[in-house]
């Protein structure tokens, strides 16, 4: 006997994603959440909190005293290991600019891409501990 | 004629069965009074298709289900018609319809809206004056004024703006109740859109300490629609994100692309802030007219109400659908999908 297909109610991920923030941080979320968008490519309301998570990674980049002033230093794990990290073109492009004199705010102005992006992808390399952002 | 019909016989509201092709197959006494045998003519007519386009009366026959009214235009006066039932007693294409009589209040909405728009149109006059004045005042090289009358000043100016962005918004809203809110179909950049308000944005956001950024590149593809209405989407949408962002906090604007194989189909707009967030409770009304959040603004004073309901009607009026996303003490993020459309 068939059955007519029952699609599948829509995670609730208001609450999902408050949950994941809070007990494993924000990258572990994003990615989950870049996942989700795969299976769910049609959902607004998942962009929306994809974006929340987003801006959420890059504000923690910006909540230094300095803020838009600190200074990016390549890491001394990326210096002598840089094999390691499977650097994107984007990540490699800003990675080059890194020169320990250049501030965010510089960086952002030197960059091809636009200033949210710029920001995000340096929050990443620092994640991965391919820079340093003085905190 | 069925005995149930004696009621509905007597009753005030002009009532008919109507055959989807708009022969009538049973009216009360009250529908005969009003529209007399003229009601052959126009149901008739109603239930035509002109041009490819179907008659009103053929949006009472789409879905059994679901309740319909519209308003319609009867010989000179405006009524609302809803349908009460499919009568079974008849074939199954005919629908019981009612006829109310809205003439008087559509007349009284619409006086209402252009006292509004006038009134609106004589407050932003002196209006502008006055910010002009203080903006003349603020910007004077070596300004002698003690910090304490610059503080007083620039109050003033902020006050200002917040009862221009009041008087703005029931424009708006005084245009979209009257009905004379339209979108040109012109291609718009919603790159220069979305540049465009954040930078008229900018002086705003860093003097009270916020992130204020560009989350897109410039191979954004165009739209049809408005720029100074997509423009004020975006605005309303950024003022409503500073009202609830602490110091330090960010906003950013971005544009994704949505495609359909190679070919762009939609462009999704979002405005995100580190603001205080919304109750989970209170996130499907954000777009209603009147409805502000429980959380109180960090910048003082309360709007309309109207701010997200504009928003959404420009949005929709573009083709386009809205949504919003948040999580409490994270921040929100405002979704519009707007539909690319190509030249045929």
């Amino acid at each position: 006997m068939s059955t007519a297909p029952v699609a599948s109610p829509k995670p609730e991920w208001s609450r999902l994603v408050a949950d994941s923030l809070r007990q494993n941080g924000v990258w572990h979320t994003w990615y989950k959440l870049a996942e989700a968008r795969q299976a769910y490519p049609d959902d607004l309301t998942l962009r929306g909190y994809c974006e929340i998570v987003r801006n959420e990674i890059v504000r923690q980049l910006l909540q230094s005293p300095k803020g838009l002033q600190s200074i990016p230093r390549l890491s001394p794990e990326f210096l002598t290991n840089f094999d390691r990290f499977n650097l994107n073109a984007q990540e490699g492009y800003l990675v080059s600019l890194i020169d320990g004199r250049l501030d965010l705010q510089k960086l952002v102005l030197l960059s091809p891409f636009d200033q949210f992006t710029t920001l995000f992808v340096l929050a990443k390399l620092a994640y991965e501990r391919a820079i340093t952002v003085p905190q | 004629m069925s005995d149930r019909y004696a009621i509905a016989e007597k009753l005030n509201v002009p009532l008919a069965i109507v055959g989807e092709a708009g022969e009538v197959k049973w009216t009360n006494d009250a529908f005969d009074e009003t529209f007399g045998d003229d009601a052959t003519h126009w149901l008739k007519e109603a239930a035509r298709a002109v041009a490819g386009e179907a008659g009103w009366l053929h949006g009472f026959f789409l879905d059994a289900d679901e309740h319909r009214s519209m308003d319609v235009e009867i010989e000179g006066r405006t009524y609302r018609v809803d349908r009460v039932g499919n009568p079974s007693d008849f074939e199954p294409n005919a629908v019981a319809l009612s006829f109310e009589d809205v003439t008087r209040q559509r007349e009284m909405e619409q006086a209402k809206s252009d006292f509004t728009s006038m009134i609106v149109h004589d407050l932003r006059g002196p209006l502008s004056g006055i910010q002009g004045t203080l903006e003349f005042v603020l910007a004077q090289e070596g300004n002698r004024l003690d910090a304490m009358y610059t503080d007083l000043l620039q109050e003033a100016q902020r006050e200002s703006e917040r009862m221009m962005n009041l008087i703005n918004e029931l424009l708006d809203f005084s245009k979209i109740q009257s009905g004379n809110f339209t979108v040109e179909g012109e291609p718009v950049r919603v790159a220069g859109v979305l540049k465009r308000a954040v930078r008229s944005l900018q002086s705003v956001a860093s003097r009270d300490e916020i992130f204020l950024l560009n989350a897109h590149g410039r191979d954004v593809p165009q739209i049809i629609g408005s720029v100074e209405k997509l423009t004020q989407a975006i605005i309303n949408l950024i003022s409503n994100s500073l009202k609830f962002t602490p110091k330090r906090g960010l906003i950013s604007v971005g544009a994704q692309i949505v495609r359909a194989g190679e070919l762009p189909e939609a462009i999704v707009i979002t405005v995100t802030d580190s603001g205080m967030g919304i109750k989970a409770q209170e996130l499907q009304q954000v777009w209603e007219k009147y409805k502000q959040s429980g959380n109180k603004s960090l910048r003082g004073g309360g709007g309309t109400g109207l701010g997200l309901y504009i928003v959404k009607q420009i949005v929709e009026a573009h083709g386009g659908e809205v949504s919003v996303a948040s999580i409490e003490g994270v921040g929100t993020s405002m979704v519009l999908k707007l539909p690319v459309k190509r030249a045929a």
